[in-house]
């Protein structure tokens, strides 16, 4: 078990991609991190500089007490678990499994205990003879998983492991990949592009975007308190709203002015003045029955079972998207109004994103 | 007739065509090393054995005679002032073409994985490699001869040793491998390239080195490429013949070269003998088909590497 510090990592290909810029994280041992962001953000790349599958342009990377920047991956004790799950075609599942512990020589007495071993304990132990293109989408998933833990390394790396998946497969894998982590108290590193796997799974989100990490921080946290318009953007589904205005100081607080919307903020709100975004999630945007708030007509309506989105039309450039509850009955063509929790709202500097409310 | 079994019959009888047009030359090499040389060019041409021509093994006893005491007569060539035999060329053309193919492979496959894995030499090296086979080996021939015949000299006032490359055997496999090699870089980087970067990425986590990643995931993936591209570079060293004729002979003795021979003063060409060997030496080829056939099928259908 260890934990992971980088160092100002850096990584460049070429003179002219920079896929890294100065990445510096402390993973504690035994934390689950989950590293987020759109593709080409340099998720990917970080794990493997943590891996040793790529060599920093600059910068350090230390697994517990060691600095391994100049290791080869196979002397860092990480195992990983590839998008592609990487399972070797022309190898049994026997003998998938059994390849770290026969890089390592372990005699086959032992080799072959623990091979059963860990099939058993993921499920796979009938699955031993088999080649893996004969494998179900799971069943090679887990195959996978357990070459990974055979030789019990201090930490996990997992690139979108579970992406070839399919949605039904992938939410209860997400599952059992929790409970494997809860089982194994090892530290976890896992890389995806899908916040619902960021949300479920992590101790802590990083949340990284053109090389830098744009914040860290438990799910909820990020959720909740975006440091910059990149993040409030990111997470969410349906995304946050977000609208373009300006910011005034006025008497007894700031107003937000905005094209058919003008919000007096009566708490401590933004210091600055000048150009903003307002955001503010759509559970957030609240219809209401009586004449407060602003008019707004019903454009869309996108029943979820559970809750209805109903997009909205106030006179903005773009629609709000609201949630609300299934029983209330809406139609197209609706006119309602609608309120903001003003305790939940944000704002972000028009020129540069950074969250300044 | 419907139209599609029209269509059908004309494919067929297409076909039927070429497939005459491609095995009359070998159907006539192997009638002819069955023939006594009185049928060797007559006209009208004998096409039928026992019916046109009465066959016999005699060119073959000529050209697998292993010495000894014979009928008087039977194999009346036998001491005519050259050689024969097959059994010197079948030696140096085995010897020959099996190291320089096999080197070729190894040194190829080495290379294309660096190509493939390291951009080694840059974006163009493969092209550049390319222009190896860009001239007639005549071209080369002459130069390559100068080379061999002024390198020992060379050698010789330099560290006082002479190291002969005409007419050696190591002599011509350094050239066959040089020449096969951009084949080999051509075929086993494409077979390469189809191997998930990822699996190495997998191997080499587990602990395990490049070397012996390559060894048990690279090589293993790509072994019915490596068996085609053998197969391939195999045949074209077995049939070279220009270099061959340029650089050896008459200590070495390639079995193309020896074809080139059958000339008697006496009786002018002799076609059953040099038709004999022809048949020999295309069976290994046909055989090594044969044998590596299930490799081929997989070897040509790339893309064949998933997950």
């Amino acid at each position: 078990m260890a934990s992971i510090r980088l160092e100002n990592l850096v990584k460049s290909f070429g003179e002219t991609v920079q896929a890294v810029r100065g990445v510096s994280l402390e993973i504690a041992d035994g934390e689950f991190v989950v590293l987020v962001g759109p593709s080409g953000c340099g998720k990917t790349t970080t794990l493997h500089l943590i891996a040793g599958l790529e060599r920093p342009t600059s910068g350090e990377v230390w697994i517990g007490a060691e600095r391994v920047t100049d290791w080869e991956p196979g002397d860092r004790n990480l195992g990983m678990v590839f998008q592609s799950l990487a399972l070797f075609p022309h190898m049994t599942v026997f003998d998938n499994i059994a390849f770290p512990l026969m890089i390592k020589k372990v005699p086959p007495a032992e080799l072959g205990e623990r091979v059963r071993g860990v099939a058993t304990t993921l499920h796979v132990a009938h699955l031993l003879d088999k080649r893996p293109s004969t494998l179900s989408g799971g069943e090679a998933q887990r195959v996978a998983l357990a070459r990974t833990i055979v030789v019990k390394p201090a930490a996990f790396l997992m690139d979108e492991p579970l992406s070839s998946l399919d949605a039904k497969l992938r939410v209860e894998m997400r599952t059992e990949l929790k409970r494997l982590h809860a089982t194994l108290r090892a530290t976890f590193v896992y890389v995806t592009h899908d916040q619902a796997e960021a949300m479920t799974m992590a101790h802590r989100i990083v949340v990284m975007d053109q090389g830098r990490v744009q914040q860290t921080g438990p799910p909820l946290a990020i959720y909740n308190e975006p440091a910059n318009y990149f993040v409030a953007g990111f997470f969410g589904i349906p995304a946050m709203n977000f609208i373009d205005g300006e910011l005034h100081q006025a008497s007894g607080g700031s107003v937000f002015q905005a094209p058919a919307l003008r919000l007096a903020l009566t708490r401590s709100g933004p210091s600055a003045g000048g150009p903003a975004t307002l955001g503010v999630r759509p559970e957030h945007v609240r219809l209401s029955d009586g004449a407060e708030g602003w008019p707004a007509a019903v454009s869309l309506i996108e029943p979820l079972g559970d809750e209805t989105l109903v997009f909205l039309d106030y006179g903005g450039g773009t629609s709000l998207v609201a949630k609300a509850s299934a029983e209330d009955r809406l139609a197209v063509g609706d006119r309602r109004r609608f309120t903001l929790r003003t305790d939940k709202l944000v704002f972000f500097a028009s020129s540069d994103g950074r969250r300044i409310a | 007739m419907t139209r599609p079994r029209l269509a059908a019959v004309l494919r067929h009888g297409i076909l039927l065509v070429w497939v005459l047009v491609v095995l009359f030359p070998v159907s006539w090499m192997v009638l002819t090393s069955f023939k006594d040389a009185g049928d060797w060019v007559s006209w009208p041409a004998r096409w039928l054995p026992f019916v046109d021509f009465q066959p016999t093994l005699l060119n073959y006893r000529q050209i697998f005679y292993l010495g000894g005491t014979t009928q008087s007569g039977e194999l009346r060539r036998e001491a005519s002032e050259q050689a024969y035999t097959i059994w010197k060329g079948v030696g140096d053309s085995a010897l020959i073409v099996t190291i320089s193919s096999v080197a070729a492979l190894l040194l190829g496959s080495a290379l294309a994985y660096a190509i493939s894995r390291f951009r080694t030499g840059g974006r163009n090296y493969p092209y550049t490699i390319l222009t190896i086979r860009m001239l007639p080996p005549i071209v080369v021939a002459i130069p390559m001869l100068i080379y061999y015949t002024s390198i020992p000299e060379l050698f010789e006032r330099l560290v006082g040793v002479r190291v002969e490359f005409f007419d050696t055997a190591y002599g011509l496999i350094l050239l066959y491998v040089a020449t096969t090699l951009p084949y080999v870089i051509w075929m086993m980087l494409a077979f390469i390239d189809e191997v998930p970067r990822e699996l190495e990425h997998a191997a080499r986590l587990m602990g395990a080195s490049r070397l012996a990643t390559i060894r048990k995931v690279v090589f293993p993936l790509v072994a019915s490429g490596m068996m085609v591209t053998l197969l391939f570079v195999f045949i074209l060293n077995w049939s070279e013949f220009l270099l061959a004729l340029t650089l050896s002979q008459p200590r070495v003795l390639t079995l193309p070269v020896l074809l080139n021979k059958f000339q008697s003063a006496v009786e002018g060409r002799l076609y059953g003998p040099q038709a004999a060997i022809g048949t020999v030496v295309t069976i290994p080829v046909v055989i090594l088909g044969f044998l590596i056939q299930k490799h081929l099928v997989k070897g040509f259908s790339f893309g064949m590497i998933r997950r």
